[in-house]
């Protein structure tokens, strides 16, 4: 379940839950002036806390590394397309409100905004 | 020390075996050696509170032990012990676990338990003792500690229960219901087979259920450990074997008695699989996870009947759920589809997330049915003691069998049989 490396520009290496050590795929877009943070979870890649789980922690971590506040950025979870014959592997991509309770931090995004922000890099 | 595996509320109309626990004593073959262990499995025998101890270590492997963990943890509180606690389901709850008890262990604890200990008795024992993501060498997993266990509690009319067993820890795979990589590591780590060996050897009990994840993750390993033990003449109970005519045949002469096998479609495939095992003597158990996204009550009903066409041993049915550091726990709760965050409901046979193609109602009917349905012209009591006879045959022929302990006959798992009952659920 390798994850193709077209979903990210770099491995961002992060704690995670319990000083993990983790991974997840870090992509990062402005589009209209809006910042977009794009972390791909890496399954098998990932040696430990997955993206959705280490959650606001692994946005703050970015944010620190990149020199941005995460009020500014519009933060995305990109499940990825592994070519797997299982729908749950199929490539998806989240907005993730840290603010919100646990069933409404998340929403998740239409095909034509994830083609608005990625372009030609969209598959959805 | 008080070592407690805490009890668990059990499913609801299905037959109930006690097997003896794994964690706790692993965990306290880790102990050194001049500690002192009381262990009381509460699932067997009430704890008794107010018996003598210096300190409580709770070793938790169920998500719906967690709940009655932290009632434990209270009551010694009370009076006035520090409490330790460990294992699967500690490390899954973890962030809530650490405002429940004293000291956390996360991780595995072979070369690292004493550690806590010391600080404990020094006055300076930390909140966390954090492992996670740190295996110690596999080759320092030593042989349980099993004569702690009361065997009395652990036998069903006469007839001991089997032995968990591990040959290897951490797993390659990500499953989406699964947590195992996250706990053990994205990497399998098998046991020195000399090590397996000499372990299993030392086990007071013929019958076996080796709990690897899955043994079927590097065939060469897998080839030789059934090679190694086959001499042993144990029998044992495993998840998933290679799907390859060696491997069965070696596993068959290893003492294969029957395995789990997920059914997870109406294929050629699995029915072939499923023949393939039987062709070598091995019984199957078939797994089915009822509530995958791809699923109607339709479709669960037609994997359902397809159960009876591949000649399953038993089978055993459960509802997806979304248990912390899985897959299916984070794709689930992006889509806030989890509505019910109660441990105790964590159980396998309980809904508590909103399937895709049916209503959670009848995710729990579909559940019901399946149980029903697969039992109803043979009860799973019934159809254990089939396989019970099987394998108690091929003892007979090796010269292995050990007769039920008649002066148990009239007791399960330490509580008297009530024969008057039309149906035991012991």
């Amino acid at each position: 379940m390798k994850v193709s490396e077209r979903y990210y520009d770099e491995i961002f290496e992060f704690k995670g839950q319990w000083d993990m050590p983790s991974t997840c795929g870090l992509k990062i877009r402005t589009v209209d002036g809006k910042k977009y943070v794009i972390v791909t979870e890496l399954y098998q890649d990932n040696p430990g806390t997955s993206v959705t789980y280490a959650g606001r922690s692994l946005a703050d971590q970015i944010c620190e590394a990149k020199g941005f506040k995460l009020d500014e950025v519009v933060y995305l979870e990109c499940n990825p397309n592994t070519n797997s014959k299982l729908s749950f592997y199929d490539e998806e991509y989240f907005e993730v409100d840290f603010n919100a309770d646990k069933q409404h931090m998340y929403r998740r995004l239409s095909a034509e905004e994830v083609k608005s922000i990625l372009g030609d890099e969209a598959e959805v | 020390m008080k070592l407690i595996y805490p009890k668990w509320q059990k499913l609801r109309g299905q037959t109930t075996f006690n097997l003896p626990p794994h964690g706790p004593v692993a965990y306290a073959a880790t102990l050194p050696e001049y500690v002192d262990i009381s262990f009381t499995d509460e699932n067997v025998e009430a704890i008794d509170f107010d018996e003598e101890c210096d300190v409580v270590a709770l070793s938790v492997m169920l998500s719906t032990q967690v709940k009655r963990a932290w009632e434990i943890a209270d009551e010694y509180h009370k009076r006035g012990k520090k409490v330790f606690a460990g294992g699967i389901s500690a490390m899954l709850h973890a962030e809530e676990f650490v405002n429940h008890v004293d000291s956390l262990f996360l991780g595995e604890s072979e070369g690292r338990s004493e550690l806590q200990l010391m600080d404990w008795k020094n006055g300076c024992l930390k909140k966390v003792y954090n492992y996670m993501g740190n295996q110690p060498p596999i080759e320092s997993v030593g042989p349980c500690r099993r004569d702690l266990y009361k065997r009395d509690l652990y036998n069903h009319k006469g007839v001991q229960m089997v032995d968990l067993f591990h040959a290897s820890r951490g797993c390659r795979f990500s499953c989406y219901p699964c947590a195992v990589s996250y706990l053990g590591g994205r990497k399998f780590r098998p046991r020195p087979i000399d090590k397996v060996v000499e372990d299993m050897a030392g086990i007071d009990n013929n019958r076996l259920f080796i709990v690897d994840n899955s043994l079927a993750q590097d065939k060469e390993w897998e080839k030789e450990l059934f090679r190694a033990i086959a001499p042993l003449k144990k029998k044992w109970i495993s998840h998933t074997i290679e799907d390859d005519l060696e491997v069965l045949d070696l596993a068959a002469k290893a003492g294969a008695w029957y395995v789990y096998q997920a059914v997870y479609d109406t294929s050629d495939y699995i029915k072939e699989r499923v023949k393939r095992y039987h062709d070598y003597g091995i019984g199957v158990e078939g797994t089915i996870l009822l509530g995958l996204d791809n699923q109607s009550v339709d479709d669960c009903k037609r994997l359902i009947d397809f159960l009876g066409e591949i000649d399953l041993d038993l089978a055993e049915f459960t509802v997806m759920t979304p248990f912390p550091h899985t897959k299916g726990y984070d794709d689930l709760l992006r889509q806030g589809r989890i509505f019910d965050f109660d441990w105790n409901h964590y159980n396998a046979g309980q809904v508590v997330f909103q399937p895709a193609k049916m209503t959670p109602d009848e995710l729990q009917d579909v559940y019901e049915y399946a149980w029903k349905s697969f039992y109803a012209s043979e009860t799973q009591e019934s159809k254990m003691f089939r396989l019970f006879c099987n394998v108690a045959l091929r003892e007979m022929e090796e010269g292995t069998y050990v007769p039920r302990n008649r002066a148990l006959a009239n007791k399960s798992f330490g509580k008297d049989v009530d024969r008057s009952a039309p149906h035991q659920n012991v």
